[in-house]
């Protein structure tokens, strides 16, 4: 399972997205407002569950803000992550 | 977010209710005669307020209604005059400690021990406080607990009340978050706990474009607080204390731990999940309310319900 296919089966089963499977969501799809429609609270469980999976921390705001964009940058995020 | 949703999940304001002038000549006078001179003369501007701006006087009912339900016409009266001069001291005794030190005023704390052995724990603390008593005077007792505050706070154009760190010309003692920011200020809030650092949060305001409420019985009546606590505690670990500040004299404040609340983790989106919590901080609260009957300050209808028909019709004949 590739890291993309992993976070979306994280996003839908753990953030609890209903109505969308993990095969339906598109990568480059805003995470936040329009697009997945999460919020900031999901945010927060998002952060913790990148932890949890990937042993893959952000840190602070400068890491987060590009890497929360889609499933795309945090998969891309993750992937610098694991390789440095 | 579009404007009716905001209105939906908003109808306080913090804007000052005085003008600039009004607010120097208060300062003006603690520094020449202290807090007894300021008090002086707040008898008389709160006197006016509430006798002669029924809208002032308006915005303290709807508290008063539910917690004194048997005292309507001149107890009603005086109960608002009792409470907007409560609020008016501790405007006064915040600008006091910024003007003339920390000494000004003495600080007790109840339940310090109990904080020292949550931060021990190293997984932050959640500091779930409320808009009672005077939070930033109470926040300058924290320091023995030797680790950063950060505090989750939304100002307005229009509030120029000072903070007393302002008025001493000293850098905030403590990290400010906004939660119009990015996502909320929520990654930056986990940050903070994550470094074993304080973050203190309103429990009784929805703030931003903050939607994530959840309906609670409080002081007889459902109302809609916040569960942004409770969840962040659920995804971080961290302990949830609640900590609120009241003026128990006339230069003396106490803040005491009123309850622990320990959030367990993978709760989901949903908002019943933390219902729960939100319910024993509306608990915590009615106990202050008990005890401080006067040191509640949301001067709005927190009891307001925009989904109800009744409350939206109101609102409505108010806009026109």
């Amino acid at each position: 399972m590739t890291i993309k296919e992993k976070l979306k089966k994280i996003l839908v089963e753990e953030l609890n997205l209903e109505d969308i499977s993990p095969e339906e969501i598109d990568d480059d799809a805003p995470l936040f407002g329009e697009g997945l429609g999460l919020d900031s609270l999901d945010a927060v469980e998002l952060v913790v569950l990148v932890q949890k999976h990937f042993g893959v921390e952000i840190k602070d705001m400068e890491e987060g803000r590009p890497a929360l964009q889609s499933v795309s940058s945090l998969a891309a995020f993750i992937e610098n992550r694991l390789a440095a | 977010m579009p404007a009716t949703d905001v209105h939906k999940t908003r109808n306080w304001s913090s804007r000052s209710l005085g003008s600039q002038l009004q607010h120097q000549i208060f300062y003006l006078l603690i520094r020449l005669g202290g807090r007894r001179a300021a008090y002086a003369l707040l008898y008389f501007v709160v006197l006016y307020y509430v006798l002669l701006r029924p809208a002032v006087r308006g915005k303290t009912f709807p508290y008063l209604r539910r917690r004194f339900p048997r005292e309507g016409g001149p107890p009603r009266l005086r109960n608002s005059y009792r409470m907007s001069l409560e609020l008016g001291k501790v405007l006064v005794d915040r600008a006091v400690v910024g003007i003339l030190g920390p000494s000004a005023m003495r600080v007790e704390m109840d339940g310090g021990a109990k904080l020292l052995e949550l931060v021990g724990e190293g997984r932050g603390l959640i500091l779930l406080t409320a808009h009672v008593g005077c939070w930033q005077v109470a926040m300058s007792a924290l320091g023995f607990l030797q680790v950063p505050v950060n505090l989750l706070m939304q100002r307005e154009t229009g509030d120029i009340d000072r903070h007393y760190f302002e008025h001493a010309g000293i850098e905030c003692p403590y990290k400010i978050i906004d939660p119009r920011g990015f996502l909320g200020g929520a990654l930056e809030m986990v940050e903070v706990l994550k470094r074993g650092e304080i973050l203190s949060v309103m429990g009784d305001r929805m703030l931003g474009n903050d939607q994530n409420g959840v309906r609670v019985d409080f002081l007889g009546a459902p109302v809609r607080f916040p569960f942004s606590a409770y969840k962040l505690a659920s995804a971080t670990g961290a302990p949830v204390a609640v900590v609120l500040s009241a003026k128990t004299g006339p230069a003396s404040y106490e803040l005491k731990l009123y309850d622990v609340i320990r959030v367990p983790g993978g709760l989901g989106r949903g908002e019943a999940s933390f219902a729960p919590h939100a319910s024993r901080f509306a608990r915590s609260l009615e106990r202050f309310c008990a005890e401080h009957p006067y040191q509640f300050f949301n001067f709005f209808d927190l009891w307001h319900d925009p989904d109800r028909a009744e409350d939206r019709r109101r609102t409505e004949s108010e806009e026109l």
